[in-house]
């Protein structure tokens, strides 16, 4: 592996820092080894926006390659949302730039005294004065910064307003506007002073058998252009499930009180690419290209919004206008925050005001009638700005709610705002939300596709009927331990790639002779030991829980009526893991099955 | 007895089927889009089979096997080999699972395909029942 950049702000100093080989090839990279790097300093104590707070930002051993969909990168830490772990990943461009410069990642710690970037030009660092940057939307900062560095070809990944002003879910962002959105890392970005991070680099990034690699990689792009998901998602990006999802009631309507929402082909993917979509994008490498762009009004060429987006601030809020969803989740781009969860607090705020629990005293004298896209759009504008209502928005549902002493009544997990994946219509997703190591999250598992049929039985992955129960609860627990394993690759989790492909692609980059089992049992090390992070930040089995909204069932749409058996679940999930059913620890045994006693030692000392 | 898979039989008795059946009339109310069916060589199918099926508002009005691959011009053409379609008619596999994991690939305009998910799982249902088990 090539080395990691570690940078201090506060002294301005950095140096190379060499990954223990051992740990690579037990975490393999990305998130999983982010978490073995940074285990020791994710302290209760910790504040996320203090200078020892660390954001690191790894890639892994295929970013770069022109592998299946694997130029990524993801960045870890501390949550100022959450408080527990944090990781996100993000597409576009910087991660393999990263690599091409020689480094395959950045551990960045300290505070500067007055906005800078960092020019990070084959491994030549530079930190620079943002000063004229700060306060700048994103894309204009990405475009600044490019000018000022007289290198257009430069990777800029960066903060808007919101990071700056401690939004809590504030994101970071590059390239065409993909961003490494969930858990509120822009915020500890903007509390270092820290406005962009721009690389150059023109390395090739190691592979270790490079002409074995070719081989997999060329097959495994080959058989991508073939698969008929990455063709819905080329052709209708990641909203074409708009349509099934809502099909089979589980997508989240009326901050997830309803289950049906006729007006759905007015923003699905479909209707999208029927009339506005004018390109696609794609990220570094990826041959399926389910980015949008799109045309609005006779207006230039804008991104346009992935499924979350499209959702969460569409049947969400029972707004049905395509275009301004486009413009709403172009805004949070612009300010630089994550639209699930910006979407999902301001459901919140519709609720609890139909509610009376909140009125207009509370919102700034808005009316917050459903589907209204002016009051949404006021909404967005007053969290970017932080101004009113928008500081408390800005803060995240469950900190809203807890403000007007309703906590029951929002939809997260552990202060993550649960995304657009109703438990009710893919009971999977129960567990995926309630166990996710950073809060209510899709990514972590994105069980609804094995709830809608997509098995894989080389993992002994099955498919239950999508209202089964604890049957399917070990079977959520590969999935996650699979998607443990993508995010360590840092390979998107939309690209179809048979497992025993992603083992040859591993084992070519790196000179190794791993087994399908061993891969996996990678995943489930990282998932543990992010537990066990969580376990130490005080997370107990308390905590692996669902919002009460979720287990009352929606009265209408094809999940009317279904609540999952999530206690039944859950208990069956643990006794799969190998979890205490009181503290929620992994036990010492399993951790040490998992090669990692230092783990167990520590955590259950 | 019901038509064995795959046949002319089976394609008439399916249109048939499609051509009295209330609920699938409600649900494709709108549908325009042709389908052609390939079965490709595997057990008792020694050579490629092709169905086309003109489908229009709810209706199927007409049927024809084998037709030139190279000359027509279905909305849709569904492709697998034949222990695949055997699994989905006799309900062992979910017609979205076979698309997502790719046992049963879809050529034509997603977009349609896409909005119209309940008229195809009802174009399903009616071959299962027309199917029955004898295939």
């Amino acid at each position: 592996m090539q080395p990691i950049l570690k940078i201090d702000l506060t002294s301005g100093k950095s140096e190379p820092w060499q990954i223990p080989p051992d740990w690579q090839k037990q975490y393999l990279g990305g998130a999983s080894l982010a978490a073995r790097i940074l285990y020791d300093s994710l302290t209760p104590e910790l504040d996320p926006f203090s200078p020892e707070s660390p954001l690191l930002y790894l890639t892994g051993p295929l970013t770069g390659t022109l592998g299946p969909s694997v130029g990524r990168f993801v960045v870890c830490g501390k949550s100022p949302l959450t408080r527990i772990w944090a990781e996100s990943n993000c597409g576009g461009f910087w991660g393999p730039e990263l690599r091409f410069a020689g480094y395959d990642g950045l551990w960045i710690t300290g505070k500067s005294e007055k906005p800078v970037y960092l020019w990070l030009n084959e491994d030549k660092l530079e930190i620079r004065d943002a000063t004229s940057l700060w306060g700048m939307e994103t894309y204009d900062t990405r475009d600044a910064v490019r000018v000022e560095l007289g290198n257009p070809g430069a990777k800029v990944l960066l903060i808007g307003p919101s990071g700056e002003n401690g939004v809590l879910y504030a994101g970071m962002y590059c390239d065409h506007g993909r961003s490494a959105g969930r858990t509120g890392l822009g915020a500890v970005m903007g509390s270092k002073n820290l406005k962009a991070i721009a690389v150059r680099g023109v390395k090739k990034p190691p592979l270790v058998e490079p002409d074995r690699y070719a081989v997999a990689r060329s097959r495994a792009n080959r058989e991508l252009k073939e698969d008929n998901q990455a063709e819905v998602l080329h052709e209708l990006g990641t909203s074409g499930v708009a349509d099934y999802s809502e099909y089979i009631g589980a997508m989240p309507i009326k901050y997830y009180h309803r289950g049906s929402f006729p007006e759905v082909d007015k923003i699905s993917g479909s209707t999208m690419t029927d009339t506005i979509l004018t390109g696609r994008s794609a990220c570094h490498g990826c041959v399926i290209a389910c980015g949008r762009v799109v045309q609005l009004n006779g207006n230039g060429r804008q991104k346009g919004p992935e499924y979350e987006t499209l959702e969460i601030f569409g049947p969400n809020l029972l707004f049905s206008d395509l275009q301004k969803i486009v413009q709403l989740g172009d805004l949070c781009d612009r300010y630089g925050f994550d639209t699930i969860s910006a979407g999902n607090t301001i459901g919140l705020a519709f609720h609890l005001f139909e509610k009376g629990i909140i009125a207009e005293k509370d919102t700034d004298g808005l009316t917050l009638n459903w589907g209204n896209g002016e009051v949404i759009e006021k909404l967005v504008h007053k969290i970017g700005k932080q101004e009113g209502v928008g500081v408390l928005l800005g803060n995240g549902s469950r900190e809203f709610a807890r403000h007007f002493g309703a906590e029951s009544e929002a939809v997260q997990v552990n202060g993550l705002e649960v995304a657009c994946h109703d438990p009710r219509g893919s009971s999977g997703m129960a567990l995926t939300y309630a166990t996710s190591p950073r809060g209510a999250c899709h990514n972590q598992s994105d069980y609804f596709f094995v709830d809608w049929g997509h098995d894989q039985p080389e993992l002994g992955i099955e498919t239950f009927d999508r209202h089964g129960g604890k049957e399917k609860s070990a079977n959520v627990a590969i999935h996650q331990n699979w998607r443990t394993v993508n995010n360590a690759l840092v390979m998107c989790v939309l690209a179809v790639v048979p497992p025993e492909t992603t083992l040859e692609l591993v084992n070519a980059a790196c000179g190794w002779e791993l087994t399908l089992p061993e891969l996996l049992s990678a995943g489930e090390r990282g998932f543990n030991l992010k537990r066990a992070i969580n376990n130490r930040l005080g997370l107990t089995s308390a905590n692996d829980r669902l919002p009460k909204t979720l287990l009352e069932p929606v009265p209408d749409g094809n999940s009317a009526g279904f609540v999952p058996d999530f206690p039944a679940m859950l208990e069956a999930y643990y006794q799969a893991r190998g979890w205490d059913p009181v503290s929620g620890k992994p036990s010492a045994e399993r951790l040490d099955e998992l090669g990692i006693p230092e783990i167990a030692r520590d955590l259950w000392k | 007895m019901a038509p064995e898979f795959p046949s002319l039989e089976w394609m008439q008795a399916l249109q048939t089927k499609i051509n009295h059946d209330e609920h699938y009339a409600e649900v494709a109310k709108n549908w325009e889009g042709d389908v052609l069916i390939i079965v490709d060589p595997q057990g008792k199918v020694k050579e490629q089979q092709n169905f086309y099926f003109g489908l229009w508002h709810g209706k199927c009005t007409s049927v024809s096997m084998n037709v030139d691959l190279t000359t027509s011009k279905p909305g849709f053409i569904l492709r697998a080999p034949f222990d695949n379609y055997n699994a989905i008619l006799t309900g062992k596999l979910d017609p979205m699972a076979a698309m997502m994991t790719n046992k049963l690939h879809v050529k034509g305009s997603m977009a349609y395909m896409m909005r119209n998910v309940p008229t195809v799982l009802d174009f399903v249902r009616c071959a299962k029942e027309v199917t029955g088990e004898n295939i």
